[in-house]
């Protein structure tokens, strides 16, 4: 099992956004959260994470994670390369590794020629390509994306698509957070968010 | 830890404060505007006048020209040094907090910070000495110099403390214009200081002792030790707050 959490609560103020969310996830498989907008969907993501707390519960992970959050949250005044540097060091990874994936999520995501552009400079589009890209450096054992396609063209949603399908090959759990109801072929396992509790 | 992790994320580092067009404006300009007011509109009469540091016997005599441009030296250094220490910690929160789910340790993303801060306080106190020196020779230019480097670590820390704090960009600098206009910026003038009613407030603010050092390192040849280990210290008080603040708020769940 890659990740299992079990009772997770949260609260914002008198607000009880997630009461008492358990499921687990399996090597090669790729399941989705459904749910309204300010369902908590993120607020979970972020708990398993480990970029927020839960009042409740527990989160067992086990191997590589790789998070997408929604926005792309990246350095204004660097450029792409950079970005793949700095998080690459951040993972651990060496310099032949990083160069390999680099190039490799530059020319499936096609965006090669924004390499050396900084990141202010360029579209909402390449800005997830990025943003996404970076979840993806280290190669994954648990994959989280939140809405990771946000700003993406049909091509680019298709390549994301075809990556996914080729990670969970490998062995990768993903979750993924969607709106889009026509994804429900796509994925494994689908739950809703809904009153703070997943059915 | 490691050292790549260090050295990476202070390249990163700096290479975001050099391309950011308003820091390299400000760093250029404000001194330099600062220090061209002060030529235009001083005299050149000479002023007695004490400094609480020194004993009571002791006056120092200088022009009101020469005194304003080493108090507008250290006014501009302590403004600018803790405008960019809040940009270093305050602007990129959310991406360091990514950095360090992907890997970094707290402590390695926070001495990078540090490292880079060190280098922009060394390199605008160099450049403010030399700018004040081109203006007013200054008789201890190398002294003169570790005054604006201590007034640039007191204010820095402090500049890292309100970015550690507060999330909203304009609280900040608001915050930090608000005492480096009140303290640096008038308080520590040693033209007011000397006359003020109540000097124990005066004392007990962050650029007293900076002040002191750069005052007299710059136009005596008295000893600042005291002023320079105190402003160590008090730099260090809001280092050590800025950095638990740091710690508390990048730490993974």
């Amino acid at each position: 099992m890659i990740l299992n959490s079990e009772h997770i609560a949260k609260s914002f103020g008198r607000n009880k956004v997630l009461k008492d969310i358990s499921f687990q996830l399996e090597a090669g498989t790729i399941t989705g959260i459904v749910g309204e907008n300010g369902s908590g969907k993120s607020v979970l993501m972020e708990i398993i994470v480990g970029v927020r707390s839960a009042d409740k519960g527990t989160v067992n992970k086990n191997g590589r994670i790789g998070y997408c959050p929604q926005r792309a949250v990246l350095f204004p005044h660097l450029t792409v390369q950079e970005h793949f540097i700095y998080f690459s060091v951040a993972y651990g990874i060496d310099n032949q590794q990083s160069k390999r994936r680099f190039e490799e999520l530059l020319h499936h995501f096609n965006f090669k020629k924004y390499q050396q552009e900084k990141i202010i400079n360029l579209s909402g589009g390449t800005q997830q390509k990025l943003n996404l890209s970076i979840a993806l450096l280290h190669e994954p054992d648990l994959l989280i994306l939140d809405e990771p396609y946000n700003g993406f063209d049909w091509d680019t949603y298709q390549r994301f698509w075809d990556y996914t399908n080729h990670l969970k090959k490998l062995g990768c759990a993903i979750l993924i957070v969607t709106h889009l109801l026509s994804e429900k072929e796509r994925l494994d396992r689908i739950y809703e968010l809904e009153n703070g509790i997943l059915v | 830890m490691t050292a790549n992790k260090i050295i990476t994320g202070l390249s990163m580092i700096l290479r975001m404060l050099v391309r950011q067009k308003i820091v390299i404006i400000l760093l250029l300009i404000i001194p330099a505007f600062f220090l061209t007011i002060v030529e235009f509109t001083t005299s050149d009469r000479m002023l007695p006048f004490q400094l609480a540091s020194l004993d009571d016997d002791v006056f120092i005599n200088i022009s009101e020209k020469g005194i304003s441009f080493i108090f507008f030296a250290v006014a501009s250094s302590g403004f600018l040094v803790s405008f960019l220490a809040l940009n270093l910690i305050q602007k990129n929160n959310t991406v360091n907090r990514r950095l360090i789910i992907c890997g970094y340790h707290p402590v390695e993303l926070l001495i990078s910070i540090l490292l880079a801060l060190f280098l922009v306080v060394v390199l605008i106190a160099v450049y403010i000495g030399i700018l004040t020196n081109a203006f007013y020779t200054i008789d201890n230019l190398g002294r003169f110099i570790l005054g604006l480097v201590l007034i640039g670590f007191v204010y820095g820390s402090y500049g890292l403390a309100v970015g550690s704090l507060l999330k909203a960009e304009l609280e900040g600098i608001l915050l930090i214009v608000l005492l480096v206009n009140i303290d640096v910026g008038w308080l520590q003038n040693p033209l007011f200081y000397a006359e003020a009613q109540n000097q124990i407030i005066i004392k007990y603010l962050p650029a007293y002792f900076p002040s002191q050092t750069a005052i007299i390192t710059a136009v005596t040849d008295y000893s600042a030790a005291a002023a320079t280990v105190n402003s160590i210290l008090y730099g260090s008080i809001f280092l050590l707050f800025s950095m638990l603040i740091f710690f508390y708020k990048m730490r993974t769940k």
